[in-house]
């Protein structure tokens, strides 16, 4: 160590700091560069991936970045628009095909370059907010190809071009415009958008424009649902094969707009193939296919629910105000089920069960059979028909479902105690005449009347079934307790009823014959010996009677007849001849009863038991009446009916609606008096629409016989008039 | 150059390694590594006998090769003890799997199962603002007019400097983007606050406050970053008494809403704001020592009313010495409550379902030793994650955990003083000492397939 001290070694600094290649960033970049040219001419298998990258990181890492930066976005550039020059110079057809080979080329480099460039992606890129590799080399493709002035027009012309032809049937490479189509929106949604998606747009609509104005010139309303429908179908399958799924909701908006919208009214209102027509013949696809478009576009499925609502009103009202109709009770409520049931299906089958259609339909019928005042009074009558004879051998199920179709049209109603009125008569006459056919199917009538209006509603329908069970009871103890004492006499059969339930008005019993009258003595006796504090009053007009009769030549008959027939016949045991005077005395039936008695008695061909004197139809007050020896029939049993209408006649109609408006009064009177109760104070109107709310599940009361009851409540100190404000009422407590 | 059997054979920097294609895949086709096996790299399939021989030349330091190449085998990282971790994360860089290291060295965030990995120094001298930790494992701390970067390498970026303002706050909208608040100075018309990018510290946005449509200059106080909506609130205080919470929006960085603060309730000089995800609304926490009477209150911002607000103005009658200060509150939304400290380090949380209710004090007294009387203390912090409760405290930070809050760790290390704020994050816990300025790195140990 000191021998090399004495040689004084010195060891000296480098003068300069160590420095790299002046040259080094330029030839590198030189390598790099080649190499992106190399990528460009498809002769990439001669470079070296590892010697690129680590040239790459090498600049970035002595801060050549920037350089390096630069440097690729000259390269590209000047390759991108070489590339351009021979896209503008592709003929024709070959446009597109040269424009699709060389994004797809330009893809491939581009991924090749960033590889190389990875280094100075994730790191360079980020911290100098430069655009990474990819984004760049789709952005230089964006400006120097697609907006290329020579190649932006022709492109965006191409494309609407071909689409303008496959629209008219020809056949086109799909394929080929997937790849553009996907260019572009590789490119950036912007660029999809602006270059290619609202020309589209617009283009289209003034295709569909031109289009449904020709179809809608030349097509039935059928026809051109049919042609539209494809149409749109064409566009989404078109959106589906080359374009972005987001352009489907645009260009179906257009085709809705132009094909649809435009010509909606038109299309609804044609003639001889619009609505109403599809809807009378039951189109049911033309009908969905009208629902499926129209739902489309705004204010469509209202179109087409307000024709079908004033075409609905407009057949209903002519249903019910037709006099042909009107003759048949029956007939005009199948009517109105078959139309309810037409519309029904027309509803389930091609409006999807739309529940608008459904409030529509509800209210049209609403409408219309309030229109007509008898409504309730017939459908109670068919029900009546139907628990008759109509339900006979058919199925439980079925006769549930022809009930619940009754109690449909039931919810319709506005009077709905009209309907409760002659349902309560209806059922009186069919539980005395034992014409009913089926208690169960009674009682489940009864159920949904109760479901749908409460208990109020049925509780004497129901009263009127308990009395009908008891006196079946009552008849049983009757003769069992009394079996001795009767004898061989007539037998009787006593059906009480609790007054009040039952819709009998009273009427002065007439002269029961001798014999009939021991019976009744004694089953009273025995009634009010176990019932005390009860009153018995006898129905005899609505009573029947099986008598037996002696003809001349021997031959013997079963006589079914009511008791007031009874009455007359039982006459003719003394006697064969009695003048009309001498027989009203005998039974003092009333006039009018009395004259249709006989009337039926002698005037029915095959049922005259009596003969009358002078012959005519008539009853007059002088006729005699005899005993007609020669009656034949070929029955042993022979039923003689009363002449009598089944309609209510005009003034048996008028009747009744009096006593329904009788009925009203207390019951609006209730009313009034719950509200005032609670609220105390109200002004007029207020109370009226209170008490036209409360009731109206039952009927709609009148205005103006509300201000009546109001007026009566008054009177009897209910309620009184504000001293200050006149319209104002007080309640009294 | 796979061979049949998928067999790869590397030359790093003279040393021969190989492995299948099935562990590179593990690198992902955006690595060096994925790139060099591509088939666009690759366009002739090799004469098979050939490929054997076939191997690819890296011109890279073999060592930490072998321990990346181990990473993409198994998904461990094991450093050797000679190995610079800086070397190491070169390496990781130039082969684009750092994303890889950084996952493999540390598990999911557990409050009892941490570990110090690593105490950073600063240059400033101690007493430091306040650190944040980053969504990526790196983290900020502010000193005075200065913001100091790390990233997750704990590597140091060029600072953020405010030009002498004073920095009040710190967040991070992303690994990238940091928002500070800052001090308005008189007469300069400054202040506010400001997104800066954490990699070159430049100044990117400055988020304005307008009046009446008029800009106005103004000093933004407490931040909190909703996560869900991308909403930025701060307090704020204006000149012309306009206090209240500012709010923008992340994205484009423009005010969206301003909270004017109602009477009895003060917001302009909040310590703590946090948005409560499920509430739909934010937590405003005004504390001693910047005001005498505690605000804690609850905003919502859609009809701009307090739904829920606790204060005690009322309570501190008696002006005793033992008096309970709350000094930091943070809000446990699962439980529904808010958990508060004093100034004994007591804990005490207050019922977010019942209006005016008092603080329950869980005295924590016995647990620990109290600290000397002469020593500098710090005012203690609060923190949750994941249903854990953070409490610093001297010079350590104790862990709470279940439904009654009992203490489970206590993280604590013997130098720099005690702790005068601390930040989770990115599955990290940072603590700031306040004596010296070194903060310390708490993270979980990844946990070992067994």
């Amino acid at each position: 160590m000191s021998a090399q001290k004495k040689r004084n070694f010195k060891i000296e600094a480098f003068k300069h700091r160590v420095e790299l290649d002046p040259n080094y960033a330029e030839r590198t970049w030189r390598v790099l560069e080649h190499a992106i040219h190399e990528i460009y001419n498809h002769n990439a298998s001669g470079l070296s991936f590892e010697e690129l990258y680590r040239n790459a990181y090498n600049m970035v890492l002595h801060k050549y970045g920037e350089k390096l930066y630069s440097g690729l976005v000259n390269t590209m550039t000047g390759h991108l628009k070489e590339i351009a020059r021979s896209i503008e110079a592709a003929q024709g057809g070959f446009f597109l095909e040269e424009l699709n080979v060389k994004w797809g080329d330009h893809n491939k480099a581009l991924q090749m370059i960033r590889d190389i460039l990875m280094y100075m992606d994730r790191t360079f890129v980020p911290s100098n907010h430069k655009t990474p590799v990819h984004e760049l080399g789709l952005n230089l493709w964006r400006d120097n190809i697609i907006h290329s002035s020579k190649i932006q027009t022709r492109l965006l012309d191409m494309l609407l071009d071909l689409i303008h032809r496959e629209r008219t049937g020809e056949v086109i490479n799909r394929g080929l415009m997937r790849n553009i189509t996907k260019m572009l929106m590789d490119l950036g949604s912007s660029v999809y958008q602006e270059d290619f998606e609202k020309p589209f747009l617009g283009v289209s609509a003034s295709f569909y424009s031109v289009e449904s104005q020709q179809l809608i010139e030349c097509c039935d309303c059928g026809e051109y649902l049919r042609k539209a429908e494809r149409r749109l179908n064409e566009e989404i399958e078109r959106v589906s094969h080359y374009l972005d799924v987001k352009s489907e909701v645009k260009i179906t908006s257009v085709v809705e707009g132009e094909m649809i919208a435009n010509h909606m009214q038109r299309l609804v209102h044609m003639e001889n193939s619009g609505l109403v027509s599809m809807l009378v013949d039951d189109k049911y696809e033309d009908l969905s296919r009208m629902y499926n478009l129209f739902r489309r576009v705004p204010d469509g499925l209202s179109t087409i629910k307000d024709v079908m609502t004033s075409h609905l009103r407009e057949t209903g009202k002519q249903l019910v105000s037709d006099p042909e109709k009107l003759k048949d009770p029956v007939d005009f409520v199948q009517h109105l089920l078959d139309e309810k049931d037409k519309y029904d299906k027309i509803i389930r089958k091609a409006f999807n069960n739309d529940k608008t259609f459904q409030n529509a339909l509800n209210s049209s019928f609403e409408y219309f059979i309030n229109l007509n005042n008898r409504s309730p009074e017939f459908i109670s009558l068919y029900v009546d028909d139907k628990l008759r004879k109509g339900l006979k051998g058919v199925s439980e199920e079925d006769v549930e479902v022809v009930l619940d179709k009754v109690m449909m049209l039931f919810r319709y109603l506005q009077e709905k105690d009209v309907f409760e009125k002659y349902y309560k008569q209806h059922l009186a006459k069919r539980l005395l005449s034992g014409k009913s056919v089926s208690d169960d199917t009674e009682r489940s009538m009864i159920v949904k009347l109760k479901t749908e209006c409460g208990y109020q509603f049925t509780s004497k329908l129901e009263g009127m079934f308990t009395d009908m069970k008891t006196s079946i009871d009552t008849m049983q103890g009757f003769y069992s307790s009394q079996y001795s004492e009767i004898g061989d006499g007539p037998t009787l059969a006593v059906q009480v009823l609790t007054t009040g339930s039952w819709p009998t008005q009273p009427s002065a019993p007439c002269n029961l014959p001798a014999e009939i009258l021991v019976i009744c003595e004694k089953f009273r006796t025995f009634y009010l010996g176990t019932h005390t504090g009860r009153r018995l009053t006898w129905q005899t007009n609505m009573g029947t009677a099986d008598i037996k009769a002696t003809f001349g030549k021997g031959q013997k008959h079963e006589l079914n007849v009511s008791t007031y027939q009874m009455c007359i016949l039982m006459l003719y045991n003394s006697t064969d001849q009695l003048t009309y005077r001498e027989i009203e005395q005998a039974t003092e039936i009333p006039p009018s009863d009395l004259k249709r008695c006989l009337q039926s008695l002698a005037c029915v061909k095959g049922k005259n038991v009596l003969r009358k004197e002078p012959m005519s139809k008539d009853i007059a007050e002088d006729d005699a009446f005899y005993f007609n020896d020669k009656f034949m029939s070929k029955f042993f049993k022979v039923k003689i009916g009363t002449v009598a209408a089944q309609k209510e006649s005009e003034p048996e109609k008028q009747e009744t609606r009096q006593r329904v408006e009788e009925d009203r009064k207390p019951q609006i009177e209730a009313a009034i008096v719950r509200i005032m109760k609670s609220r105390r104070v109200l002004d007029h109107n207020t109370i009226v629409t209170e008490v036209t709310s409360q009731l109206q599940s039952r009927f709609l009361p009148n205005p103006v016989i509300i201000k009546k009851r109001i007026e009566s409540l008054i009177e009897r100190e209910f309620l009184e008039r504000d001293k200050a404000d006149r319209k104002l009422y007080r309640y009294l407590a | 150059m796979a061979s049949r059997r998928g067999r790869i054979r590397f030359n790093v920097g003279g040393k021969i390694f190989e492995t299948t294609a099935t562990t590179l895949a593990n690198a992902g086709r955006h690595s060096m590594l994925g790139a060099l096996l591509d088939d666009s790299w690759n366009p002739r399939q090799p004469v098979e006998g050939e490929a054997a021989d076939a191997e690819y030349f890296i011109d890279r330091n073999p060592a930490c090769f072998a321990v990346l190449l181990d990473l993409l085998r198994t998904g461990e990282l094991h450093v050797p003890p000679n190995m610079p971790e800086k070397l190491l994360n070169r390496e990781a860089l130039f082969y684009g799997l750092l994303d890889q290291v950084r996952a493999a060295r540390w598990g999911p965030f557990d409050g009892n199962r941490l570990q110090l990995v690593d105490s950073v120094s600063g240059r400033a001298p101690g007493d430091g603002t306040a650190i944040r930790a980053g969504p990526d494992g790196g983290c900020c701390v502010a000193h005075g007019s200065m913001v100091h970067v790390y990233d997750w390498m704990l590597e140091e970026h060029r600072p953020i400097s405010l030009d002498y303002q004073q920095v009040n706050d710190v967040g991070y909208i992303d690994a990238e983007s940091i928002v500070i608040s800052a001090r308005e100075r008189l007469g300069k018309g400054d202040g506010g606050m400001g997104v800066f990018s954490s990699s070159t510290g430049e100044l990117r946005h400055r988020f304005r406050v307008s009046h009446d449509n008029q800009v106005k200059s103004f000093t933004a106080g407490a931040l909190s970053l909703g996560s869900s909506d991308y909403k930025i609130f701060a307090s704020c205080k204006g000149r012309c008494n306009e206090y209240g919470i500012g709010v923008w929006d992340q994205i484009t960085g423009q005010q969206v809403d301003f909270f004017y603060e109602p009477p009895g309730c003060s917001l302009g000089d909040a310590d703590k704001l946090q948005w409560l995800d499920g509430d739909k609304c934010l937590m405003v926490a005004t504390l001693f020592p910047r005001t005498d009477n505690c605000f804690i209150g609850l905003l919502d911002f859609r009809d701009k009313s307090v739904n829920w607000s606790w204060s005690d103005a009322g309570t501190s009658v008696s002006l005793s010495l033992d008096e309970k200060r709350v000094l930091h509150a943070i809000a446990i939304e699962d439980s529904r409550s808010i958990c508060v400290v004093n100034q004994y380090d007591d804990l005490g949380f207050i019922d977010l379902r019942s209006n005016a209710g008092g603080v329950r004090w869980s005295s924590r007294s016995k647990l620990t030793n109290r600290k000397a009387p002469n020593e500098e203390s710090c005012y203690p912090k609060l923190a949750t994650h994941n249903g854990q409760l953070f409490s610093s405290m001297n010079d350590g930070i104790s862990v709470f955990c279940g439904p009654e809050w009992v203490l489970t760790s206590t993280l604590r290390r013997s130098y720099g003083g005690s702790i005068c704020d601390f930040s989770i994050g990115g599955d990290r816990l940072f603590a700031l000492h306040s004596e010296e300025n070194v903060f310390d790195v708490w993270e979980t140990p990844p946990s070992l397939t067994i």
